[in-house]
């Protein structure tokens, strides 16, 4: 597991699974399009739209997945002194803003149809509205900081404070009334959704996981190299 | 009694520093008064509108306010040298974040506590909730500036995009807000509302020390 906290190492596993991933990805997006528009039921309330699920749900835990890796990168950087999660912290955090835009934007696709509007101040999106201007915070400090060394220490701690954002994300639907739904799959009891439509969710999770690790890949790889020639 | 001895010291200095600059205090005020006054302008002066949003508009420009002056928490001090004095003296970074942190409150947050009344006045905010505001107001100004001395310390180095730090407040700030114009607006559970500004503001104390710490010591040392 050496190769998720040093650079060269990095390097040459990255080479290996870059194009498998890339490959599997494009696999897996083309299976999950397919078992969402065609082989899953019409849901009995929602009708079609349901079918927004399968961009929305994946979309929404990768931002915060991704988010959680950062902190958990951020403590590593800070605390044993690992100049890679540095590294991932600069290169990962644009994705994770990508990530959350499709998660609000399909989102209030979704709510027109189903609450009548775009947009509601609800614990659940105003949370995650937070958690998107705090991706924005963290690729201005990117850019705003000439001295790097102080630059990426300062990220990385306004990283941690900003962290306490995610409990708030993921309970905010269990602490207050929301319009948004409580949670599905991701509790404790058994997931209370038919296996129908669970497989195309699964699919489609796997998918962008594999399109978020290998643009990752590409990212850190870059910014490795810019670092090594003291571009940045 | 040493130690005592530097605290008493620090906040000397302080003092004699801020009445040197009382105008810059006084603006704040100011910014705060004409604010309310476009506020009204804008609005239109009919009194039950302004009644109904008149708690909101006083928080908002209380914020906007407060990160007015987030310039001058440790930018002067960091640039003139003295931070360094002041930690090779014997105080770790940590503590001089608590000290300023409490100079922030007294020289900035206390002159806008006693200038909420005038404008309950204005915006024709009722008798009883002037209560209320200004008790969420005395919980909420301390994490304000606990909130202000971090995201000033982490932009110390910063010198191309300062209203970062501005941002970095204010979106901290919303569970603030919320809890405290909430107080405000249903006055029947006070206690449990009052208990959960006071825990945000015990987890804020608890952080600001460390990251702000951690900040300047990073900002003294690659200067």
């Amino acid at each position: 597991m050496k190769f998720l906290v040093n650079p060269g190492k990095f390097n040459e596993i990255a080479d290996y699974i870059f194009k498998p991933l890339l490959f599997l990805s494009f696999i897996f997006f083309a299976l999950g399009l397919l078992f969402s528009f065609y082989l899953s039921p019409d849901d009995y309330q929602q009708g079609s739209t349901v079918r927004i699920m399968y961009v929305h749900v994946p979309s929404a835990w990768l931002a915060l997945l991704t988010y959680a890796i950062m902190t958990f990168y951020s403590i590593m950087a800070l605390a044993f002194r690992i100049p890679f999660g540095f590294i991932f912290n600069t290169a990962v955090a644009p994705i994770g803003a990508v990530f959350t835009l499709i998660c609000i934007i399909s989102g209030s696709l979704w709510g027109k149809p189903m609450w009548g509007t775009w947009w509601v101040w609800d614990a659940r999106l105003t949370s995650v509205a937070i958690l998107f201007i705090i991706y924005l915070i963290i690729i201005f400090m990117n850019y705003s900081f000439e001295n790097r060394i102080v630059r990426e220490k300062v990220i990385a701690i306004f990283i941690l404070v900003g962290s306490v954002n995610l409990p708030i994300v993921k309970f905010s639907v269990d602490w207050w009334n929301t319009l948004h739904q409580p949670a599905t799959i991701s509790k404790l009891s058994k997931p209370s959704i038919d296996s129908s439509m669970m497989t195309p969710l699964i699919i489609m999770t796997l998918a962008f996981i594999m399109i978020g690790i290998a643009i990752a890949i590409l990212r850190i790889k870059t910014e490795i190299i810019s670092r090594k020639s003291n571009l940045s | 009694m040493k130690f005592l001895n530097k605290i008493i010291f620090f906040y000397f200095r302080e003092y004699k520093l801020n009445m040197s600059g009382v105008q810059d205090i006084l603006t704040n005020i100011i910014f705060f008064f004409v604010s309310i006054f476009i506020f009204i302008f804008s609005i239109g002066p009919d009194k039950e509108t302004i009644s109904l949003i008149g708690v909101g508009i006083v928080w908002t420009l209380l914020l906007l306010s407060s990160t007015l002056s987030l310039r001058k928490f440790y930018q002067d001090d960091f640039e003139n040298g003295n931070l360094l004095i002041i930690h090779l003296n014997g105080l770790s970074f940590g503590f001089i974040a608590i000290l300023k942190t409490f100079s922030h409150f007294l020289f900035v947050q206390v002159p806008f506590l006693l200038s909420i009344p005038i404008a309950c006045v204005l915006l024709n905010i009722a008798n009883d909730k002037l209560f209320y505001l200004l008790t969420s107001f005395g919980i909420a100004s301390l994490t304000l500036s606990c909130l202000g001395s971090i995201s000033s310390s982490m932009n110390l180095m910063n010198q191309r995009n300062y209203l970062l730090g501005s941002v970095i407040v204010m979106i901290f700030s919303v569970p603030i807000i919320i809890f405290s114009v909430s107080i405000i607006n249903m006055e029947e559970n006070f206690n449990s509302l009052i208990n959960i500004l006071f825990g945000i503001l015990l987890i804020v104390f608890a952080i600001n020390p460390w990251a702000s710490g951690l900040c300047l010591k990073l900002s003294l040392e690659n200067n």
